[in-house]
């Protein structure tokens, strides 16, 4: 066994010594901790062969064998993919298949904008009324009181604006 | 150099003979490895559209603001890159003439600190954060400094004499 080398003694259970009486004895062999030898095998063989080699892989071929763009310019009535913005063939890779159109974003987000614009219009809109709802007491809506009153409270304000308005402000 | 048969030739001789150990061997596999595999094919500079810029866009046109934040944002993009260039070509000036370079580089120091001006001018002291409509408000207010007070740079005259002036 390779452990016998770590440890020369092993340790014996005297019940079982008991027990078994001439038979063979169940050892527990006692040994340093192989956790951390394992899991750096682990981490080896995870990052080397599932990391490493395969990227490594990747990176040589499509360097040599696919090869970055040259620039050129734009030929006449052709509109370029988006993906053809750019030089490196993974670049292109990761743009055409994974990430979505920029101009498309653009003119989502665009889009998102005027909806929202739009919403907070309206909740400007609608607390321009409460506010003046609240100010001037006259719509049977928010802040409204049933006060049978009201009737006199217009009259008398009517009232008021006239004498204000015949005596003026320098009385 | 046939007829020069003293140790110059030697030298040139032996000094590429030292640096073709490490370039032979890479030449030779680009041009026979790498270059016969490759087919080549192009990509593009994109060109975007001019858009209206802020001065056209409507106080509550959130579309037209973005979309001119989104060019302003381009053309600072650009003119770093052209400010670079610019700064490249002086400092090499400078490198390379060391002593003469007050003389010999007048012009490209003189093409660069009026670039350099201009884009502090234009998208200087906005801050992280700053967007386009900062930018503008920072025209609108070195117009009115300008206006007031004389060119910028010219200092500041007293309250009356830039009252009077307007």
């Amino acid at each position: 066994m390779y452990y016998m080398k770590y440890y020369s003694h092993t340790y014996k259970f005297p019940a079982q010594q008991i027990r078994c009486g001439g038979g063979h004895h169940k050892e527990m062999f006692i040994t340093p901790s192989r956790f951390q030898w394992n899991k750096c095998k682990d981490m080896v063989h995870y990052y080397v062969f599932l990391g490493v080699i395969p990227l490594s892989l990747i990176t040589f071929f499509v360097n040599i064998y696919v090869g970055p763009a040259t620039l050129t310019p734009i030929p006449e009535n052709y509109k370029p993919k988006y993906w053809e913005y750019y030089r490196h063939p993974v670049t292109r890779f990761i743009s055409r298949y994974i990430m979505p159109n920029p101009q498309m974003e653009y003119e989502r987000h665009m889009n998102v904008l005027h909806e929202e614009e739009e919403r907070r219009q309206l909740y400007l809109l609608e607390k321009k009324v409460k506010q003046l709802m609240a100010e001037r007491s006259d719509y049977q809506a928010y802040y409204y009181s049933p006060n049978t009153a009201i009737k006199y409270y217009r009259k008398m304000k009517e009232v008021k604006k006239e004498e204000n308005d015949r005596q003026g402000d320098n009385l | 150099m046939g007829d020069k048969q003293t140790p110059r030739k030697l030298f040139d001789g032996f000094i590429n003979a030292a640096v073709s150990i490490i370039d032979s061997p890479v030449t030779w596999f680009r041009e026979r490895v790498v270059t016969p595999n490759r087919e080549s094919y192009p990509w593009y500079h994109q060109k975007f559209r001019r858009v209206p810029t802020i001065d056209e866009c409507y106080t509550d046109d959130v579309i037209c603001f973005y979309e001119a934040n989104s060019q302003f944002k381009r053309d600072k993009a650009v003119d770093s890159e052209i400010l670079a260039i610019l700064r490249i070509r002086m400092e090499d000036c400078n490198m390379f003439h060391g002593p003469d370079a007050v003389a010999k580089c007048k012009s490209l120091v003189e093409t660069y600190k009026e670039a350099e001006g201009n884009w502090f001018c234009k998208y200087g002291d906005l801050g992280f954060h700053g967007n386009v409509k900062d930018a503008y408000m920072k025209q609108k207010h070195r117009m009115v400094w300008e206006r007031r007070h004389g060119p910028v740079g010219s200092g500041m005259r007293d309250a009356a004499a830039a009252a009077g002036d307007e």
